[in-house]
């Protein structure tokens, strides 16, 4: 039974690759069919909800999905520069995002605690003026973070991985055990991940600086907190996309991606490198994980939660065939689809990337970028 | 010192194969030397055993009076080593122009980039008209001249070339090997082909492969192609 249906499948295939009219053809029903689900979904969801509510959830869904795409973006970037360039496929990736959150969110207290101490000189700057203060410690904290996790992340390639290129069943089971290892360590600090949420740090004046709400009126509120990160994000992808087509470093870090040997060959040391490339990779993990405090939280279960996050979008993304596009369109996909679904299917959330997940590998294998 | 490279006696494994069986070369400097041989004989090997890539087990690799063979392949290369590997690997996802900057070596010659660009643009006049281009772009021949003009980008004594005409057109090929009888001017170079009549004019030593040992060695080519026997033996070619 199942043979037959493979066989059917198969021959449908060959059929269409050899006829490219039909393809066409089938192509054109798949899209026009995609539209008509999706617009039956829209009108259901019109009819469920009403049309301002409908119309309030859409564009909150937008906001929210356009913040959380570009966190994921700028931390599975990280993971992609490291398999691409290294060949690791680094299951660290999520702890490195969670260990920034929660150094992001004890640097931010700590840097408030020593802007607000009325002995050091720092208060009479900081003191009177909370909104200079939180500034400062914010960027201070995303700073720090980075630095922190750039330091982690080349310390783990210099000392341990460093010795295992080559081995990937090797390198896998020690990211593995890495992340097994912060994830406790984060336990132990800061507790499991039922009780450890760590929101934004209003802390001792109970002041953050960008709490404030935009109001078009009746439901239509968004924190601005989460435009900011949609800003912030496009920022760092704009900055890193114009580093890498520039810089001498960056065109080395992409013919590295291509065929490292040949870049060892024609005389860069790619062992620094790659030290380099995992700093940039852990670094940009521990960005993300900082500037998600304000907003969600630091917890102790983000690091496997959004290591799946992370092995989705480079699989529905494509990035896996050595596109960094990949990893930009899937993470948008990621990320708007699981607020569209928060805040209209709400059951689905947690699914929802699954599903688009298998259906993408079913019409592309590839991913939408690869071949 | 007359010999730019020599190698002492090399054993070379690629993971539990015994690829090199003790080889033993010697490159004297500005001249052109080339390794002949079948596919799968140890020519490649022997290249990336210079370059450090695969780092023999046994013996001595001498590079202008220094023992290298120890050191990692960035370092073996700083001193003065164009690479042309066979297939070209250039950069596809870069442009020619990216291709060209990521060979410059650290450290290297800055201020006479544009001198060597001139003097690359001489060489392969062709090549100014795609600098722009993605280099997975471009034609096999034009990869081939971008593989070539890799290696011109930094001050290099010794050049490795790996098979430059393989796929190539005979007029391309031609073309290809009088830039490099030009090259010979400034560099001296290490070249492995197969097509060896191509290159019988361009050659000054010869060293013939067989099964990871050199079986035949000698600086007349044109005995070499008149010994029908052993060119029918170990070369592959049947007159």
């Amino acid at each position: 039974m199942k043979e037959t249906v493979q066989r059917r499948l198969f021959s449908l295939k060959d059929d269409l690759y050899k006829n490219p009219q039909n393809r066409r053809t089938m192509r054109f029903v798949i899209v026009i069919a995609a539209f008509i689900i999706g617009g039956l979904l829209v009108v259901a969801a019109i009819n469920y909800y009403t049309w301002d509510e409908f119309f309030v959830r859409a564009s909150k869904s937008l906001v929210d999905g356009l913040a959380l795409s570009m966190l994921l973006f700028l931390m599975v970037s990280g993971f992609f520069l490291i398999f691409g360039l290294c060949d690791v496929i680094n299951f660290a990736h999520g702890a490195f995002f969670m260990l920034g959150g929660f150094m992001g969110f004890l640097i931010y207290i700590g840097t408030e605690a020593i802007f607000l101490d009325p002995t050091l000189p720092f208060y009479l700057v900081f003191g009177a003026n909370p909104f200079a203060m939180s500034v400062t410690a914010f960027v201070i904290s995303a700073i720090g973070a980075t630095a922190i996790l750039a330091m982690i992340g080349g310390g783990i390639e210099y000392f341990t991985v460093r010795r295992l290129y080559g081995n990937p069943i090797a390198q896998i089971l020690l990211t593995v055990g890495f992340m097994f290892i912060i994830t406790e360590v984060a336990e132990i600090f800061w507790g499991t991940s039922v009780f450890s949420y760590f929101i934004t740090p209003y802390s001792q004046i109970n002041y953050f600086f960008i709490t404030g709400i935009l109001d078009f009126g009746g439901a239509m509120k968004f924190a601005l907190y989460r435009i900011f990160l949609i800003f912030l994000g496009l920022a760092v992808a704009v900055f890193m996309f114009a580093a890498f087509r520039k810089t001498r470093i960056g065109l080395l870090i992409q013919a590295g991606i291509e065929d490292s040997e040949m870049v060892e060959a024609l005389g860069t040391d790619i062992r620094r490198l790659f030290t380099l490339v995992f700093m940039l990779g852990a670094g940009l993990a521990g960005l993300s994980g900082a500037v998600l405090v304000p907003w969600i939280g630091a917890n102790t279960g983000h690091g496997l939660t959004y290591l799946i996050f992370a092995f989705v979008i480079v699989v529905v993304g494509g990035a896996h065939y050595g596109r960094f596009e990949g990893t930009f369109f899937g993470a948008i996909i990621v990320g708007m689809s699981m607020q569209v679904t928060a805040y209209f299917v709400p059951v689905l959330e947690n699914i929802i990337v699954f599903i688009i997940m298998a259906i993408i590998l079913i019409i592309r294998p590839g991913g939408l970028t690869g071949e | 010192m007359k010999n730019l490279l020599e190698i002492h006696d090399a054993h070379v494994y690629i993971g539990s194969f015994y690829i090199l069986q003790g080889i033993s070369l010697a490159v004297p400097k500005g001249e052109v030397t080339l390794l002949l041989g079948r596919n799968g004989s140890g020519k490649t090997t022997t290249m990336k055993t210079i370059l450090g890539l695969y780092p023999p087990k046994e013996g001595s690799i001498v590079f202008k009076g220094e023992e290298i063979s120890n050191l990692p392949t960035h370092k073996i290369v700083n001193k003065g080593i164009g690479y042309v590997p066979d297939t070209r690997r250039i950069f596809g996802t870069l442009t020619v122009e990216q291709n060209l900057i990521v060979s410059v070596r650290k450290g290297g010659p800055k201020e006479d980039a544009r001198e060597r660009l001139d003097f690359i643009f001489d060489l392969f006049p062709d090549f100014k008209g795609f600098l722009k281009q993605k280099a997975g772009t471009l034609s096999g021949g034009q990869q081939q001249m971008l593989a070539v003009a890799r290696a011109l980008m930094n001050d290099n004594d010794l050049l490795l070339i790996d098979e430059p005409t393989e796929g190539l057109s005979p007029l391309l090929a031609k073309n290809l090997i009088s830039a490099l009888d030009r090259l010979k001017e400034f560099a001296t170079i290490l070249l492995v082909e197969q097509n060896f009549r191509a290159v019988s004019k361009l050659g000054d030593n010869y060293y013939v492969f067989d099964n990871g040992k050199i079986v035949h060695e000698g600086s007349d080519m044109e005995e070499l192609v008149a010994n029908k026997e052993l060119v029918a033996q170990y070369l592959g070619v049947s007159i």
